[in-house]
């Protein structure tokens, strides 16, 4: 699996899937001979591959092939269980991750995080958007309102909730409480955002306007979303890397993708074959 | 990489055998069509030439029933990766079958009118032209069931071939006319013939080059000589 031409500017680990050739951006985010374990159980083996800022990469495979613990590693939430360790590196612009000197409220700012089923607090929408820059200390009125606005304005939902900023979030529908949970994730202003399924309860329009407000927002943030639409990955994402049995088969740009992948299980999985 | 229709989901894998089938069909009812009116010509049986004549029709049909049976699959189904490739490639397919089937056709009508006159020795010139093209096509075909790229690559080198064997054709009914101008209008029929033939040689080219697609996602068109 050695792409054609390598344009990253570092070099890479021999064993890596690498960066898909023409990609010409930095390498933002790497993964370096990473292993995961659940207690005794090893759910990734010898991850690696470079991602580059201000793209969209999705993370398409199987049910339990590793997709949510590599991306739940970006942020460190896996640390919040019992017994999970990991080996190898995570960087994020060159710097590990996992160093000691990283203070993890810091980094879990820099990355936001949307999840499968939209889980807004029981208050009002204001109050949702807001929380990142409560946690920050941040109480002062203007940049709130200021925050609010920009925020509710890139996920499109400021019209229709301008009105009822007081009212409940619970009260929103499954879309809009989608791009309820997308502001609130974009307010801290991050630089990575990271989503786990997030349209997979929505209908095809409110997925429509999700998957638009993706397209927006990869020009400030590099996004990456785990995906279980063939479609969505091939609509919204720059580059897609594919997980089997928790590790990495195949990473290169969506097109090469869903035209001609060069790895057998890549292809069976993605045209629906896998036995 | 062996391509297997097979999916998970059984539909899907209907839809595509059935694609599959009607490109063997239009494949070989405008082969059918093809040899009757190379009958037609050299037996000097009109019955033959309108017979592929009349079974164009039914080419045409399949052309379109080929297209709708695509688009079905596309946005039923939404292919990716192989599968895309195979529905795309056999849309093009059925479109050149289609369209050596209109060659024929003109092979037909021309044959027809050869066959007004008596006959010429000059008629055998054909031979050749008509063997190669005639196995371009038989092997066009093949190598699309067989998923044969390497067949598929073999016959692009034949094209050039059949391109020289109609320019010397031409070539050598051109002097002849100066010789006798009284069979001027049989030779210009031959020439007509053997440039349908040419094209008929240029379309299973253009399945080979799909079948290389659908099979290895290699764009081998316009790569020059
Ligand atoms: N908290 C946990 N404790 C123990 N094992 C876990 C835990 N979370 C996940 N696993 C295991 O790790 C493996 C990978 O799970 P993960 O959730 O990362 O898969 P996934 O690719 O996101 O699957 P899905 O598409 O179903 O969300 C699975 O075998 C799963 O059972
Ligand atoms: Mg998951």
């Amino acid at each position: 699996m050695n792409p054609t031409s390598i344009n990253s500017t570092e070099l890479l680990p021999s064993s890596s899937k690498v960066t898909p050739s023409g990609v010409t951006n930095e390498t933002f985010i790497k993964v370096i001979n990473f292993d995961f374990f659940y207690g005794k159980k090893q759910t990734l083996f010898n991850i690696n591959f470079a991602i580059p800022s201000k793209h969209v990469t999705s993370f398409i495979g199987p049910s339990g092939s590793g997709k949510s613990t590599l991306l739940r590693n970006f942020n460190r939430m896996n640390e919040l269980l019992p017994g999970v360790r990991h080996e190898g590196d995570i960087t994020i612009e060159g710097r590990s991750i996992f160093d000691a000197s990283i203070e993890i409220i810091a980094l879990r700012r820099r990355i936001g995080m949307v999840f499968q089923k939209s889980n807004p607090f029981p208050r009002s929408i204001y109050e949702n958007v807001v929380f990142p820059l409560r946690i920050m200390g941040c109480h002062k009125r203007a940049h709130l309102n200021e925050t609010v606005e920009r925020s509710l304005r890139s996920v499109a939902l400021w019209d229709e909730v301008k009105d009822r900023l007081g009212e409940n979030a619970l009260g929103l529908s499954g879309g809009q409480m989608q791009r309820l949970c997308i502001a609130r994730a974009i307010a801290g202003q991050p630089d990575i955002l990271l989503m786990d399924e997030p349209c997979s309860a929505l209908d095809p329009i409110a997925t429509a306007k999700i998957e638009e407000l993706i397209v927006e927002l990869k020009k400030e943030f590099t996004i990456i979303i785990v995906t279980h639409s063939m479609q969505q990955a091939s609509r919204v994402s720059d580059l897609t890397a594919f997980f089997n049995f928790g590790k990495l088969i195949e990473f290169d740009h969506t097109n090469r993708i869903f035209t001609a992948p060069i790895e057998k299980q890549t292809e069976d999985y993605i045209t629906g074959r896998f036995g | 990489m062996a391509y297997s229709r097979s999916h998970i989901l059984t539909p899907f894998t209907e839809k595509l055998d059935q694609i599959h089938s009607s490109i063997m069909t239009i494949g070989e009812l405008a082969r059918a069509n093809f040899k009757n009116a190379i009958c037609g010509l050299f037996e000097r049986n009109d019955d033959y030439c309108n017979n592929a004549i009349a079974n164009d029709e039914e080419i045409d049909l399949l052309e379109m029933q080929i297209d709708r049976e695509g688009l079905y699959i596309m946005s039923r189904f939404q292919p990716v990766a192989s599968d895309l490739r195979y529905v795309i490639s056999s849309m093009k397919i059925g479109a050149n079958i289609e369209r050596i089937g209109d060659q024929v056709v003109s092979i037909a009508r021309r044959s027809r009118k050869i066959n007004e006159h008596p006959e010429v020795p000059e008629l055998h010139e054909l031979d050749k032209v008509i063997k190669l093209a005639m196995k371009m096509f038989d092997d066009a075909l093949r190598a699309y069931t067989e998923e044969n790229e390497t067949l598929a690559l073999h016959i692009k080198t034949q094209d050039k071939q059949l391109d020289r064997l109609n320019k010397e054709l031409n070539e050598r009914l051109i002097l002849r006319m100066q010789d006798d101008s009284s069979k001027i209008p049989i030779y210009f029929n031959l020439i007509f013939i053997s440039r349908c033939l040419e094209r008929i040689g240029d379309h299973a080219a253009n399945i080979a080059e799909d079948v290389v697609f659908a099979v290895s996602a290699e764009d081998i068109r316009h790569l020059g000589s």
